[in-house]
């Protein structure tokens, strides 16, 4: 019986609380402008343990940037709110579709909410405007559209302006940039739409190719639209469009096959009359080109690429405080509305004291609160302390180009400070503590290097100096090769020489022909090793041919000789004058001798 | 006169030039004596750039690294004023200990210290002007001899003086040209090839000596002789001597 009780206690407490739960949803105000803010609240009241999310319709005519979540709970029961903040897109009346929440197997939901939006120059309109009852936001009808589509951005008002041109036919698909001259690297965004007002059956699609650009997915989205009074639904798909090079790009068409009818499953509904599948039709977007502007020439230094109009810096280190030899990571983030991924890497500066290992770079997306998307690249690099002391990291400076002002700015971060103690690893081998009595009453406490020097360095010495006389090696090689030349080959040609001058020499002074025999004897002996003394004049003759003197010269000698052999016997018959001729007479021999004997 | 004015000039220039290298030097001692080792190494190598040659810059630019806790760089630098002046005692004392600190030894074992302090008695310039020298006594009293016949030992004599100088002059060469290096990081790791991708096989502390033997983009191919280790080193990592 207890147990009953008990369970049937619990399942009160359970449907109680289920019964309690309360889901409301409200916006802040009904009418606004294009560039107000709407803030879309939505509360749930008497919630226990785990709670999910409230699911949001589609908001086709918004674009949410800010959630906010506040909870609170009171004897077990938790009240939710969560905030939407959201800026309207176009102009017109705007249905915020049924919020969901599910909870204990119940799905609960609101009502819809139907707001106003009008141009921001314009006066509120009057709240006796009837809001229009389906769930679409309404463009002005095709007159209007023109001057509408002023106030719409580029993409939005091209696509709009098509979708009228486009508005007879039930199926069809438009295509439009946000801008057609952009710059190298700018990037734009590209939509196709496919706008249909029957139901219809499997639409494959296939995306446009291109050429000198880069296309990037942005996901798809849906919405309605009416056109010329007829209610349109459509599928809307976003890229991001980077240009590659200057020149001209083209975008070629967007495809939809499409057939017309029910599912050629549903049996039943053909056999009833029911609507048969049509023939495969298509639906293509016009192509159309693009002219990408080159950049300006007086590119900064720290410009890497980057193209756009909204970028932010900053750099960060990690850790602060290092000892000398670790590793410190610097890691530089640039954010902004411009793809990033094609961006060159980022040249860090190089800081005295430091060794700088730069590593590979991340880039990648992320989409905002606010439902836009942001680009981000991080640029990191590893600093190694050196040596102790305070550092700075200078302020690193990142450009990039401003489309809409066509000028480049550049950005800097903020310069770092780190603190780097000394290493306090241990070395291998040395131990500056260590105390070693030496045995003559002086103990050794430490040991440390010794004081620095005050002075210059003393000037160079001579020995120093000498080093610079290079060339004196090869003089000295010069001079010592010509005094062995000379020993070589001087030394004989001057022996040989030396009979002939001392005789030359003799002669001159000569005044007695038994001088002028010993000048001559001499001259034979030094110069052609033949004895006078020892052989008779016949031999001497025929010695002297054998030495290369010619026989005139050698018949010479003789009668030069017999005649001093005769003067030697008979002085008195030579008188001075004679004396002269003999002495002329041999040198004229000794000429010739030296001559045929060369 | 114009000319005069512009001599009076310049030789006041130059008479200012020996005041402010004093004037650093005062600073830097000053800084180095407070403990501000940084500072004082930014003026030393300030002076570094006026006098790339002097010893005694290159000896105080070490005892700054030395303090600064960086031994390695602190060994190349003793090195550097140790290459140009040899017999200086401050300077082996303090590259004997940079080196200790490293687990090297500057007087190899099994060397007498004397037979080192004389085998580095004199610097690479001043050898190679006595050898100079030498090779000019030779060839003048050889040209002598030739010319004369006279003074045939004393000939002989400056020949052996000069080749036992030519002997030192190379063995000298020998050790110098060595490509050295010291480990500069407090820990660094000599791998088996040239890259990050080849496994780690050592690791070694700052302050060891390194004999580099290759080089592959940023990559030393070194001897660690001490440890009997043959590796490849980045280059960040050490400081060429």
């Amino acid at each position: 019986m207890k147990k009953w009780l008990l369970c049937g206690y619990l399942l009160f407490t359970v449907l109680s609380a289920y019964a309690q739960v309360s889901l409301r949803a409200s916006v802040d105000k009904q009418d606004l402008a294009l560039d107000d803010e709407l803030t879309l609240i939505v509360q749930i009241e008497g919630v226990r343990g785990n709670i999910s999310t409230p699911q949001l319709p589609s908001l086709p005519a918004f674009n949410v940037y800010s959630r906010a979540r506040e909870q609170s709970t009171i004897n077990g029961e938790t009240t939710l709110i969560f905030r939407y903040t959201m800026l309207p897109r176009f102009v017109g009346t705007a249905t915020i579709g049924s919020v969901k929440f599910s909870y204990g197997n119940q799905t609960y939901q609101t009502e819809p909410i139907t707001v106003r939006v009008y141009h921001s120059g314009q006066q509120r309109p009057s709240a006796s405007v009837p809001a229009t009852p389906s769930d679409s936001f309404q463009l002005p009808t095709p007159k209007a559209a023109s001057q509408s589509n002023k106030n719409l951005p580029p993409l939005e008002a091209s696509l709009a302006e098509q979708a009228y041109a486009n508005g007879n036919e039930p199926f069809f698909l438009v295509a439009a940039v946000s801008d057609r001259t952009p710059y190298v690297n700018e990037s734009i965004y590209l939509a196709i739409r496919f706008y249909y007002s029957r139901a219809f059956y499997d639409a494959p699609y296939q995306k446009p190719s291109v050429s000198n650009i880069f296309m990037e997915d942005l996901g798809s989205t849906e919405g309605t639209q009416r056109i010329n009074g007829t209610l349109y639904r459509y599928q809307e798909q976003r890229y991001q469009l980077t240009g590659a090079a200057a020149g001209k790009a083209t975008i070629g068409s967007a495809v939809v096959h499409y057939r017309v009818g029910s599912s050629p499953l549903a049996a039943l509904d053909r056999l009833f009359g029911g609507a048969a599948i049509s023939p495969e039709k298509t639906a293509e977007s016009a192509p159309f080109s693009l002219y990408i502007r080159a950049l300006p020439q007086d590119k900064p230094s720290s410009f890497y690429g980057a193209v756009g109009k909204e970028f932010n810096i900053s750099a960060q280190i990690s850790p602060k405080n290092v000892e000398a030899g670790d590793a410190v990571n610097l890691t530089v983030t640039v954010t902004g509305d411009s793809n990033l991924k094609s961006t060159g890497e980022l040249k860090f500066p190089s800081v005295e004291g430091f060794k700088v290992y730069p590593a590979a770079s991340e880039s990648g997306s992320a989409t905002t609160s606010n439902g836009k998307l942001l680009h981000y690249k991080s640029f990191k690099a590893v600093y190694v302390p050196t040596s102790s002391g305070i550092y700075e990291i200078p302020a690193i400076a990142w450009s990039y180009f401003d489309p809409q002002q066509g000028q480049y700015k550049t950005l800097s971060s903020r310069p770092l400070v780190l603190s780097v103690s000394p290493s306090s690893k241990t070395d291998s081998g040395f131990n500056f503590a260590a105390a070693a009595p030496t045995g003559n009453g002086i103990q050794t406490l430490a040991r440390d290097i010794s004081y620095l020097k005050t002075t210059e360095a003393p000037e160079p010495g001579t020995l120093d100096l000498l080093a610079d006389f290079k060339w004196l090696n090869w003089v000295a090689v010069a001079l010592f090769g010509v005094c062995s030349l000379f020993t070589l080959f001087g030394r004989k040609s001057l022996a040989k020489k030396k009979p002939f001058l001392t005789a030359k020499s003799r002669l001159k002074q000569a005044t007695h022909s038994e001088v002028i025999a010993d000048v001559l004897a001499d001259y034979l002996l030094q110069r052609f090793s033949i004895a006078t003394g020892s052989l008779q004049l016949q031999n001497i003759t025929a010695a002297l041919q054998r030495k290369g003197v010619r026989p005139a010269t050698a018949e010479s000698f003789t009668e030069l000789w017999q005649r001093l052999d005769a003067a030697r016997f008979a002085p008195a018959e030579l008188g001075e004058q004679s004396t002269a001729n003999l002495s002329a007479q041999a040198l004229a021999i000794i000429n010739l001798m030296e001559d045929e004997t060369k | 006169m114009k000319h005069i004015a512009w001599a009076f000039l310049l030789l006041g220039l130059l008479s200012c030039l020996p005041a402010q290298a004093q004037d650093s030097l005062r600073k830097a001692e000053d800084a180095y004596r407070q403990g501000r080792y940084s500072a004082a190494l930014t003026e030393y190598e300030n002076l570094l750039r006026t006098s790339p040659n002097d010893p005694f810059v290159y000896y105080n630019i070490g005892n700054c690294y030395f303090k600064m806790g960086s031994k390695g760089l602190a060994a190349a630098n003793y090195y550097r004023a140790f290459k140009l002046n040899p017999r200086d005692n401050d300077i082996r004392h303090n590259l004997s200990l940079a080196l200790a600190a490293g687990g090297e030894k500057f007087v190899p074992s099994g060397v007498p210290e004397a037979l080192h302090k004389a085998f580095y008695g004199l610097s690479q310039r001043e050898l190679t002007g006595l050898t100079f020298l030498m090779f000019w006594i030779c060839c003048a009293i050889g040209c002598i001899w030739l010319l004369t016949r006279h003074f045939k030992y004393l000939w002989l004599f400056t020949c052996l003086c000069a080749l036992l100088t030519g002997c030192w002059y190379w063995a000298r060469a020998q050790q110098d040209n060595q490509s050295l290096a010291v480990v500069a990081l407090p820990t660094a790791e000599i791998r088996s090839g040239p890259g990050t991708n080849f496994p780690a096989s050592a690791g070694i502390a700052q302050g060891h000596l390194v004999t580099i033997e290759d080089q592959r983009d940023s990559w030393y191919e070194v001897i660690v002789k001490s440890q009997g280790i043959k590796g490849w080193i980045e280059q960040s990592a050490v400081e060429k001597i």
